[in-house]
């Protein structure tokens, strides 16, 4: 009986977080909208999300998202400078992502910034946002 | 004293008894293994447990000097300094009388090395306790005692080596001057002499079998952690102190990197690199104003000028003032301890980066940089 429980209440919590999740990834999408975003993308957000940018350091040399996060978000990834390992970014197998606006906001100013060379729009951060929950 | 020059060699007798012959021996190994380990930090633990079997050799040799045979009591080699001359002058002119113990000035070598070796010891032990913090003088002497006390322990160190040489040197002469090996009577205790005097010494074996016994367990026990220890769980000889802890500063500072123990910069530095948190590397750490005072706060609080461990005392005396290093690798500090590393290391998959220092440092993550905490891989 106490088996069942915990194994009902892992499941129940499992719930919970994807169900938390997926409100505040809606809220988010909201709030990017009433910036003046409209019909958010996976397709659109996967490209930008693939897409080089020039690395304002190196010439020749090429920054994208997955210069860190690696091609396939449901690996673990590589800090670009420190080599510090970055977790799986796909909620499908690291259930903490996506569930904290605070992270949520702060990476995408400090990543944006680095990759891209500026902040992202409210249009790119919800494109990108539904690709990355969709993984 | 009442060692009498013997002539009329014929039949071997016991001279050295086994505890004298097993101090000689291990205090030879001790003092050996202590001396090619003191150059580099990643086998403290073996200068320092080779340090205290030294050390505690020469207690023992100071009872035996007071109640061992015959041979080994201080009292039967306790030459003046005139008997040395004589002794000497015999030895340039070829005419070197014969003792059956220790010659008058092979006694000399004997008494110096003795009181070196205290000497030695002892200032390392002030070293140990300053420097790293541990041992029985652990952090009661200031980093800037420790300093003297370092050269006084390298120079008293060297001049034991010194009378070592010519201890050696003595030996060799006066093996070939009398046709006689000194150095395997050292082993064997015999050496030759006239058949009809009496034996004046016994053999002591308990005792040095006890002795020998100690010393083994002493060298087991002090290095046991080495048979245990496994590639995920390596041994650290010694544990730093327990530094000042700050959740935030972990968590943040850590995100991408390892949090750099604030004592491994100057405050300046940790000011300077606060204010430019929004160009940080090249990344905008969008920290709030509120965010930069907590972690700032911690990171002054325990900057290199805390000195709470060597290596904060270390930065901070090697940085020049008007420097703001921004990178642990540029003081230095850092630069002077990693010189001598062969670039593949800065290769290995475990290391990538020079901002590593978790790749051989057992304890970056707990700050504490101790020496023997230091493992290149492999």
């Amino acid at each position: 009986m106490k088996y069942m429980l915990s194994i009902t209440g892992f499941f129940l919590s499992l719930f919970v977080t994807s169900q938390l999740s997926a409100t505040l990834v809606d809220d988010l999408l909201q709030e990017y909208q009433k910036a003046g975003a409209s019909g958010f993308d996976a397709a659109r957000g996967e490209a930008l999300w693939k897409k080089s940018f020039p690395d304002p350091k190196g010439a020749g040399k090429e920054r994208s998202c997955t210069t860190c996060h690696t091609d396939n978000l449901r690996n673990a990834g590589k800090h670009a400078t420190t080599g510090k390992a970055i977790e799986p970014l796909a909620p499908s197998v690291n259930n903490k992502r996506l569930t904290d606006r605070k992270e949520i906001e702060k990476w995408f100013l400090r990543n944006c910034k680095w990759t891209l060379g500026r902040e992202c729009s409210a249009q790119e951060k919800g494109d990108i946002l539904l690709y990355l929950r969709s993984q | 004293m009442n060692t009498e020059p013997v002539s009329n060699i014929k039949a071997g007798a016991l001279v050295w008894d086994l505890p004298t012959r097993i101090f000689h021996w291990l205090l030879v190994l001790s003092f050996t293994a202590a001396w090619l380990s003191h150059d580099d930090n990643r086998y403290l633990d073996v200068h320092v447990y080779m340090g205290y079997l030294f050390l505690g050799l020469l207690v023992f040799r100071l009872a035996w000097g007071l109640v061992g045979s015959h041979y080994s009591r201080f009292h039967s080699f306790a030459y003046d300094w005139s008997s040395v001359w004589s002794y000497l002058g015999a030895l340039a002119s070829g005419r070197a009388s014969r003792y059956l113990g220790h010659n008058p000035a092979g006694s000399w070598a004997i008494f110096l090395l003795i009181v070196l070796g205290f000497v030695v010891s002892l200032l390392g032990i002030v070293v140990f306790g300053a420097e790293e913090g541990h041992g029985p003088l652990a952090n009661m002497f200031s980093f800037a005692v420790s300093a003297i006390a370092r050269e006084a322990h390298e120079i008293s160190a060297w001049l034991m080596l010194a009378v070592v040489c010519a201890h050696i040197l003595g030996v060799i002469v006066e093996s070939l001057v009398h046709r006689e090996n000194l150095i395997w009577a050292m082993v064997t205790g015999y050496k030759q002499q006239d058949g009809t005097a009496p034996s004046l010494v016994s053999r002591h074996g308990t005792v040095g079998v006890l002795l020998f016994m100690s010393a083994l367990g002493f060298m087991a026990f002090s290095f046991r952690g080495y048979l245990t220890e496994t590639a995920g769980q390596q041994y650290r000889p010694f544990t730093g102190p327990a530094l000042p802890e700050n959740a935030v500063w972990r968590e943040v500072c850590g995100e991408c990197h390892l949090a750099y123990y604030p004592t491994l910069l100057p405050a300046r530095s940790w000011q300077k690199m606060m204010q430019d948190q929004a160009d940080h590397f090249g990344e905008d750490l969008g920290m709030d104003n509120a965010l930069v005072t907590n972690i700032l706060t911690f990171l002054t609080a325990n900057s290199a000028e805390s000195h709470l461990t060597e290596t904060a005392w270390k930065v901070d005396i090697s940085t020049p003032a008007e420097e703001i290093p921004l990178r642990v690798t540029e003081t230095p500090y850092w630069q002077k301890k990693h010189k001598k590393i062969p670039e593949r290391y800065w290769k290995h998959e475990q290391v990538t980066a020079k901002g590593n220092c978790e790749g051989c440092h057992l304890d970056a993550k707990e700050g504490t940089f101790e020496d023997a905490a230091m493992r290149l891989p492999e």
